[in-house]
Parts: C-alpha cells; structure tokens; sequence
C-alpha cells in the first residue's frame, strides 16, 4: 500500500525563507504548499484540508493572529494543528496567542531539521490522541453492545445467504444489514447505506433500523407486506421526522418468501443489484425506481419479483464498492465493480474467497463498504 | 468553496471549486449552499465541471441544499457535470430530483 505523506501548509510574506523551509519539508516527506499571505492561505484552505499548519507571525495586511481567528472561526478547519514562527521570543505575543489555541511557537532562528521534529511531534501527539478518543468509543460502543449489522445470518431451504462489511478506516460508519424474520413465512433482507461516514453517519443507522424493523412488522401483520409499501410507509415517517432532517438513507429491501422461495424487491436510491444467471453466465443489473430515504413526501417506489434458478447468484451492495481510489484522484464505478464481479465468478470463486479478496484490499476502500451475496442452491 | 459567476434575474450561476468533493468539504459546502439560497432567493445552478469525485457526504449535502431550495420554491441546478458523476447519479435516480445539463445555455433553454 503507498504511504500517504502528510500535508502542510507554510505561511510567511518571506520568499526565500518559504522556500528553504518548504523544500526541507520536501525532503522530510511532507508534501507542501505555500502561501505569501495570510490571505492566499484563506484561499487555498477554502479547497483543502492539510494536516498541519505553520504559519510566521508578523506578515504585512493579515498578521500571523489574524489568519489564525479566521482559521478558528471555520468549524472545518479550527481543528487543524497550528504552529506559529515568530522572528524572535517575544513573551507578548506568546501571550496574545493564548486563546487562539495554537499548540506551539518556534523561533524563526531555530534550525530547520528541529522544526521539521516540531512538527513531526505535534502531529504524532494529535494522532495518538485522536487514537485514543477513537479507542475509548469503540470501547464504549462494545459495551453497549450495538451493532449494525447481525451476528447470525438465516438459513432457508434453497438458498444460502452471506454477507461482507467493512467500515471505513475501522471506525463504525453508515453501512447497515438486517435479517428481519417478520414471521414463519417471510424474511426481509435489508442493507441500508445512511449518506455520509465514521461516527456521524453510524449514530443515525440505529433510528433508521427502528424504523424499518417497525415498518416490517406493522406491514406483516397488517398483511400489507408489499417491500414497496414498506418502504413508502418509512419514508414517510423519516421525511417528517424533524430529527432527521438531511439524514438520507439507501435501501435495498427484499423479502423471501420461506414457501415459495420467491424474492421480491423495492429500492430506495440504492444501486442496482447484479444477479448472476448460470444459464448465460452473465451479470444482469436489476434496477428499482425509488429515491432515497427522506427525499422527498412520494419516493416512487415499486416492487418487483426475482426470479432465481439454481445456480444464479445474487449480489446487493453499498456505493463503497464502486469508488476506487487512483494515482491522479478518486472514481466512483459501477461497470468496473461488476467486471471484477463478472471476472470473479468466470474463475469459479465462491463468496467467501470474494470476500477474503475484498478483505485484503479493504485498506484502499474510501468509504463504508457492504455486499451481500444470495445463491439459489436447489 | 463556492464561488458565485453570474447574477442572473432567475438564478444564481455558482463555480464548485472542488476536485474531489467529500466528507472534509460537506458541512461548510451546505452551509454556504443554504445561505445563498436564504440570501439570493434565487434558483443555484452549480456549475461542476472541475469536480472529478464525489462521496455520499458531499451528495447529502447537496441533496439538502436541493430539499432547502424546493421548500422556498426554489432548485438547484447541476450544470457540467463529468461524465462519472452523472452516470452515479442516474444509478441512484438523483437524476429525478437534480435537473441536470450539460451547459448553462442548455438550462436556459429547457428551464425558459
């Protein structure tokens, strides 16, 4: 896997100073942009998010304190780590930094490979703590015993069901399955994908599970148990939930039906499903209508029947396994995923070395990644 | 993050200044999405042609922008988008809720 090398941001009016000091952070494997200005600074932040940031003190126009204030006052940005360089060791402006937050002061004067270890020992600091928040909420999360996505997987006659997940940099994020068994008759197969990443997106998955698990079991008993109704019913209810305002969800709903082994499905702005059939020994993409979860008061959602024969397989996923991640910038796509999907079962590899391979590449994935697989045995 | 380009009598012409539009970029994108919208009252067309990339959290962002715009009556336009973006869009039938054109002489001409 390649080394991600860090980014910072070097700010001073003084021209040679700024390019001695970043062509020694060059050196020391960071990888640099300069600014003049507190300014030209602004602007480059407006589009990026570096790691660190070193800025010198006194600078015509925006001073070093000003630049700093405007960096606070965005919520994106005020948590980066903020070095200032003065010219020399003044105590007042030392002082006048205080409530600005900035983590350290280096002299000017310094040499640069003792700035360069400055900075290299903030960074490690922040990461070791975020490390550590991180560890404690996993922990607590352990604890409480919550997950969102199930520890057992059903068995049903005729088909064998399984699933892969992988959270995004192993920190709980949007992706959620269930397996609800409504009643002896039906299951519900579900996988939703709440938009957004890590710890923000997770907390909503649980009010979503609520909903569709209540959506289920009303529409089981109410003998309604079409996956189009259910999934009209919960959109209903998250487009008016005040709580979830901008909190929208894909899903791919599919019931079984344990008699028949019929499978009918409805999506709510999820990808098309791919399904496998052996007779032509091609992938086939199943489109729904429905938007996403929220969007809108009607989401247009409609449910139509799967037919599977033995031998076909049945693949429903989140978009993490379509973004891929390149030398020149990140891709999301589709045809490419169902390629190596295609190319996959050409060599008569089951789910589960899919899923290992999907393992072992899931340091590249740049977000929530889930699939799950159905295949018709008999 | 956004830049206005043009102040037209029925929308507001907006560069995306992104590559690679994600998580990092949402909130604030959302944030400046809404106030335009608040202030300008006006329909946003969002010109895309340099963003090469993006994530759910970005989309979300923009489908809130979007749902904000449709309360006051108003839309937001997707203009110039790459060729990445709008096939994902139309896998997941944003295509539906975002008018999309390829330029904004385009959107005039189906939006007049």
């Amino acid at each position: 896997m390649a080394v991600v090398s860090k980014q910072i941001l070097l700010v001073d009016d003084n021209p040679l100073f700024l390019k001695l000091l970043a062509r020694a952070f060059d050196k020391a494997g960071f990888s640099c942009h300069s600014a003049n200005s507190g300014q030209g600074a602004l602007a480059y932040l407006q589009t990026s998010m570096p790691d660190a940031i070193l800025s010198d003190y006194e600078m015509p126009e925006m001073n070093g304190l000003e630049f700093r204030r405007s960096v606070l006052r965005n919520d994106r940005l005020k948590d980066i780590p903020f070095m200032f360089l003065t010219g020399f060791d003044d105590e007042k402006i030392r002082y006048s930094g205080l409530d600005l937050q900035a983590i350290d002061y280096v002299i000017k004067d310094t040499p640069v490979e003792v700035i360069i270890a400055k900075v290299n020992n903030l960074l490690h600091a922040v990461n070791k703590q975020r490390e550590l928040s991180e560890m404690e909420i996993r922990q607590t999360v352990a604890a409480l015993n919550i997950k969102a996505v199930p520890e057992k997987i059903p068995v049903i006659n005729g088909l064998t069901i399984d699933f892969w997940h992988q959270d995004y940099q192993q920190i709980p994020g949007g992706d959620f399955i269930d397996f609800i068994e409504a009643d002896d008759r039906y299951l519900f197969i579900v996988l939703g994908d709440i938009m957004g990443k890590k710890w923000k997106a997770w907390f909503f998955t649980f009010t979503y599970l609520s909903y569709i698990r209540a959506a289920v079991r009303f529409g089981v008993s109410d003998t309604d148990n079409s996956t189009a109704s259910i999934l009209q019913k919960i959109n209903k209810v998250i487009y008016h939930d005040e709580g979830l305002r901008d909190i929208l969800s894909s899903v791919s709903l599919i019931r079984v039906d344990r008699q028949s082994g019929q499978l009918s499905y409805a999506g709510a702005g999820d990808l098309p499903l791919l399904h496998y059939r052996q007779a032509s020994q091609q992938l086939t993409q199943i489109d729904s209508s429905g938007l996403l979860l929220g969007l809108l008061p009607e989401g247009n959602y409609t449910e139509q029947d799967i037919a599977l024969e033995p031998g076909d397989e049945l693949f429903i996923f989140t978009d993490g396994l379509i973004d891929f991640a390149f030398a020149d910038g990140k891709k999301s796509d589709y045809p490419a995923f169902a390629q190596k999907l295609q190319q996959h079962i050409a060599n008569k590899q089951s789910f589960n070395e899919l899923k290992h391979t999907l393992q072992q590449q899931s340091a590249q994935l740049v977000d929530d990644s889930s699939i799950i697989h159905i295949y018709k045995t008999t | 993050m956004i830049n206005i380009s043009k102040e037209e009598a029925a929308y507001i012409l907006v560069d995306v200044n992104l590559t690679e539009a994600n998580l990092s970029h949402s909130d604030q994108f959302k944030s400046e999405l809404i106030a335009l919208l608040n202030d300008k009252q006006r329909s946003i067309w969002l010109n895309m042609q340099h963003v090469s990339y993006v994530d759910s959290s970005f989309l979300g962002a923009m489908v809130a922008g979007l749902k904000h715009a449709i309360g006051m009556k108003r839309d937001v336009v997707l203009i110039n988008l790459q060729k990445d973006i709008d096939d994902m869009l139309k896998l997941i039938r944003l295509d539906k809720v975002f008018k999309i054109y390829s330029t904004e002489e385009e959107a005039q001409q189906a939006i007049a």
